[in-house]
């Protein structure tokens, strides 16, 4: 890195914004490789991204940690299947450490505008700690990591204490507090048995029924002999992998048209719903009223069996209003409580960050995206020169662990690092035939698939055109085929001479 | 009722020498890929055991499959009579140009006949745990399991712990093979003449007459058709290439999304490993 004098600005060759596992895993590769020009900027005061934030309490990952972790870091210690989210978060700060390149990180930093300089062929990246020029920028910042919580009529008459998921306050005690709790994504799941357990009573205000994968079993823990043999024989782990991995992708064709095979899960999920609830009644307002698949399906846990609680009231219906302390539903069922607590998820069909990336001729990101997000390879897009976007377009996985596609990303930007290094290249810009071919050739994947007729209402959607712009809809291990590798026929390529 | 095992499923059946056979077709219509024909194993059927390969190639391509059908009257099926149902079928639904074919297990002998037989119709072909000729291995085996037929529960533990790989059935329990092993397809009598077509299989003379873009599957654990099968079938075939699998005999079902995505790769590029090639297999 070396500091020009005139501007106090730091040149970098490439900076990444975000250390999730995405910036993380890029530096762990970068590292290796004996590249050290490099920065991360990072927000908050840690790195971790998703497992920083998330502290709820029931926090965990529900693709089995040896899967959702990097093939290049396997890690013999995790306590569960499942592992806690604290423990992921631990593994993250491990790898910066082990692989050494803590100085890379610039905490506290939050970047405030980038812009591309046609000039310098640089983008200029604006920070509350400082500025920065890179020749490649990477966005690493997570589609999960800007909450949304939706607009409720009189929620600031709310005298109580508010929390996102998200946006844990570990200080206010919740034990006898009466709790209602917004929403049944995978992080309402989560939470919901451990609130039910300390408060004394929670309603769960449910837009839609979720469907559930059907327990499998296993014993959760991990013994002590089982992690000494991981650490003794690391095979057993990419065994482990290789088996949650295949098993994970048998999941993915029910999700585009394949009759039989939906019929098939729809009927395990539903079977399981059966047997868990007696009621008819309830188990009616349980009964998901759209096709499998359409939102994630989530993983079995507790949720039934916490419904089914005294203190547990199930709400089959929106939060739509509050009044001082009374929470009402859109059935007009009003609820006294003392706590919100909204697990409503996080903006992904409009990147945050798309607004604040300025490209070619000063445009946005988000601008060149007002039709939904779109990329070459998911990862590059015209007008703007020599930016990776990962975890953006059709890239979402509803079946499998994203630490697949992000490692593949990964792969592609190092892939692409080399490939100019060794032809001296200066500029790339993807072309717009390339990314309307990849557009199109996404776009008939999806035709007909469970996110867009399956009669939901999801976030893999673009609301604005109906077009599926979050989710792959294929196999992840078909996304590592095509975009893992630099293809430089997809890019108009200057060289330095 | 049940629900077809891939979008715009058509079903049909040929006369083939007097039996009915039954077809099903589905798939790309404008791929550039040849059409591709899968053909099952001993007590096996379309449904059984393609379930999850045939609506994942129909994706990309067009595919054909069809249920092996008993004959009649006749006592003893050879290969070259289930070679005539495959050949009725194919000349039916694509009578002409390049196809690829895939067979399974027994269906894998017949495939690989098939395509010694037709080399100017096979471009490409797909052998999964496949054999040239029945070893003393197969015969004990089968020896045990037919002294087992009087105790159905005793026959069906037994099955159950041939088919699938020795790691898969450590982490699961009897109930859970049991849901995921189908029934067996094609009835007792016929089930029982493709057993006795088991033992004798011998397509060594067929080998050097195969001229297909070949892939050979092998698995890890297959305890019915051990690797070893599966390797000499990649000497033996001058255009081949081999990869391994994790899993046992029972790959469609243990295995499936491996199995299918090593296939479509395989039959979007057939040349991308030369022949003589080992694949690696993939490490997620
Ligand atoms: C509760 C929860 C559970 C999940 N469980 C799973 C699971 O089991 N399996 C699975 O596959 N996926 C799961 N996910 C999805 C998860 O988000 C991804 O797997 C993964 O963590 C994304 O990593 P990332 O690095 O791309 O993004 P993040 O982890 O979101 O990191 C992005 C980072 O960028 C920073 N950042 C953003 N904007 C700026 C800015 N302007 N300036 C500076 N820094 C910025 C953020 O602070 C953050 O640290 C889960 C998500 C959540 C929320």
């Amino acid at each position: 890195m070396s500091q020009s004098q005139t501007h106090n600005v730091t040149d970098v060759e490439v900076l990444a914004i975000g250390a999730g596992f995405t910036g993380i895993g890029l530096g762990i590769k970068l590292t290796r490789q004996g590249f050290h020009d490099f920065v991360i900027l990072e927000r908050e005061g840690d790195v971790g991204g998703t497992w920083r934030d998330n502290t709820y309490p029931g926090v965990a990952c529900d693709v089995p940690a040896h899967l959702y972790s990097f093939s290049f870091k396997l890690n013999p210690n995790w306590s569960k299947i499942q592992a806690p989210g604290g423990e992921i978060w631990d593994y993250l700060r491990d790898c910066v450490t082990d692989e050494g390149f803590w100085d890379n990180i610039r905490l506290n930093t939050d970047v405030t505008r980038a812009r591309w300089n046609e000039d310098s062929k640089r983008w200029f990246v604006e920070t509350t700690n400082g500025t920065w020029s890179a020749k490649f920028l990477v966005t690493a910042c997570g589609h999960l990591s800007d909450t949304r919580t939706p607009e409720i009529d009189g929620l600031d008459t709310f005298p109580g204490d508010i929390f996102h998921t998200a946006r844990w306050n570990h200080n206010i005690p919740l034990e006898g507090k009466r709790i209602a709790l917004v929403g049944t994504g995978a992080s309402a799941v989560q939470v919901f048995p451990e609130l039910q357990a300390i408060a004394e009573s929670v309603v769960l205000f449910q837009r839609s029924a979720p469907y559930f994968f059907i327990p499998s079993g296993k014993h959760q823990a991990f013994t002590d002999a089982q992690r000494r043999l991981f650490a003794r024989y690391p095979q057993a782990m990419r065994d482990i992998r290789s088996e949650i991995f295949w098993y994970s992708e048998g999941n993915f064709p029910p999700r585009v048209q394949v009759p039989k095979l939906l019929e098939k899960a729809r009927n395990a999920s539903l079977k399981y719903l059966q047997e868990s609830i007696a009621d008819p009644e309830l188990r009616a307002k349980l009964t998901p009223n759209y096709e499998i698949g359409c939102k994630r399906i989530l993983g079995p846990g507790r949720f039934y069996a916490t419904i089914l609680q005294d203190n547990v009231t199930l709400e089959a219906s929106a939060l739509t209003r509050v009044d001082g302390s009374s929470v009402y539903g859109a059935n007009g069922d009003g609820y006294e409580v003392d706590v919100i607590v909204f697990a409503t998820g996080f903006d992904a069909t409009e990147p945050k960050f798309a607004s604040i990336i300025f490209g070619v001729g000063g445009q946005t990101l988000a601008d060149s995206w007002k039709d939904g997000m779109k990329a070459t390879a998911s990862i590059s897009t015209p007008g703007f020169p020599n930016l990776f976007i990962t975890n953006g377009p059709n890239t979402s996985l509803g079946h499998n662990s994203a630490v697949y596609i992000i490692e593949s990303q990964i792969d592609y930007i190092i892939d692409t690092l080399n490939y100019v290094n060794t032809h001296h290249v200066e500029r790339i810009e993807t072309t717009p035939e390339s990314e309307q071919e990849y557009v199109d050739s996404v776009a008939a994947r999806a035709v007909g698939s469970v996110w867009l007729a399956g009669g939901c209402n999801n976030w893999y959607v673009d609301r604005r055109t109906q077009r599926l712009t979050v989710s792959w809809p294929d196999f992840a291990y078909q996304f590592r085929q095509e975009n893992a590798k630099f293809n430089p026929t997809d890019y108009v390529l200057e060289s330095v001479f | 009722m049940a629900e077809p095992i891939a979008q715009d499923l058509v079903t049909g059946t040929v006369d083939v020498d007097g039996t009915t056979v039954t077809y099903f077709t589905a798939g790309k219509q404008d791929s550039k890929l040849p059409p591709v024909v899968l053909i099952h194993g001993t007590a096996g059927s379309t449904e059984n055991h393609f379930s999850f390969v045939f609506p994942t190639l129909a994706r990309d391509q067009r595919v054909v499959s069809l249920d092996l059908t008993d004959i009649v009257g006749k006592p003893e099926i050879t290969v070259a009579d289930l070679e005539r149902q495959v050949a009725g079928v194919v000349n039916h639904l694509v009578p002409a140009g390049p196809i690829s074919v895939l067979g399974y297990s027994l269906g894998s002998v017949v495939a690989a006949a098939y395509a010694a037989h037709n080399p100017d119709r096979v471009q490409n072909l797909v052998l999964v745990a496949g054999w040239i000729k029945t070893d003393t291995q197969q015969l004990v085996r089968q020896d045990v399991q037919a002294a087992l037929r009087g105790d159905m529960a005793a026959y069906k533990k037994l099955s159950l712990v041939l088919a699938f790989g020795v790691p898969f059935v450590a982490k699961r329990t009897l109930d859970d093979l049991l849901t995921i092993a189908p029934p067996p397809a094609g009835g007792m009598e016929f089930i029982g003449k493709l057993s006795d077509l088991n033992r004798i299989v011998d397509i060594t003379d067929d080998m050097g007459k195969i001229k297909a873009t070949t892939l050979i599957i092998g698995c890890t654990y297959d305890m019915m058709v051990p690797r070893h099968h599966s390797l000499a079938l990649f000497g033996a075939i001058e255009d081949s290439r081999y990869t391994e699998l994790s899993s046992g005999h029972a790959i469609v079902w243990e295995r499936p999304s491996e199995l299918a995505l090593a296939v479509r790769e395989f039959l979007a590029n057939p040349n991308a490993y030369p022949a003589g090639s080992i694949i690696p297999e993939v490490q997620p």
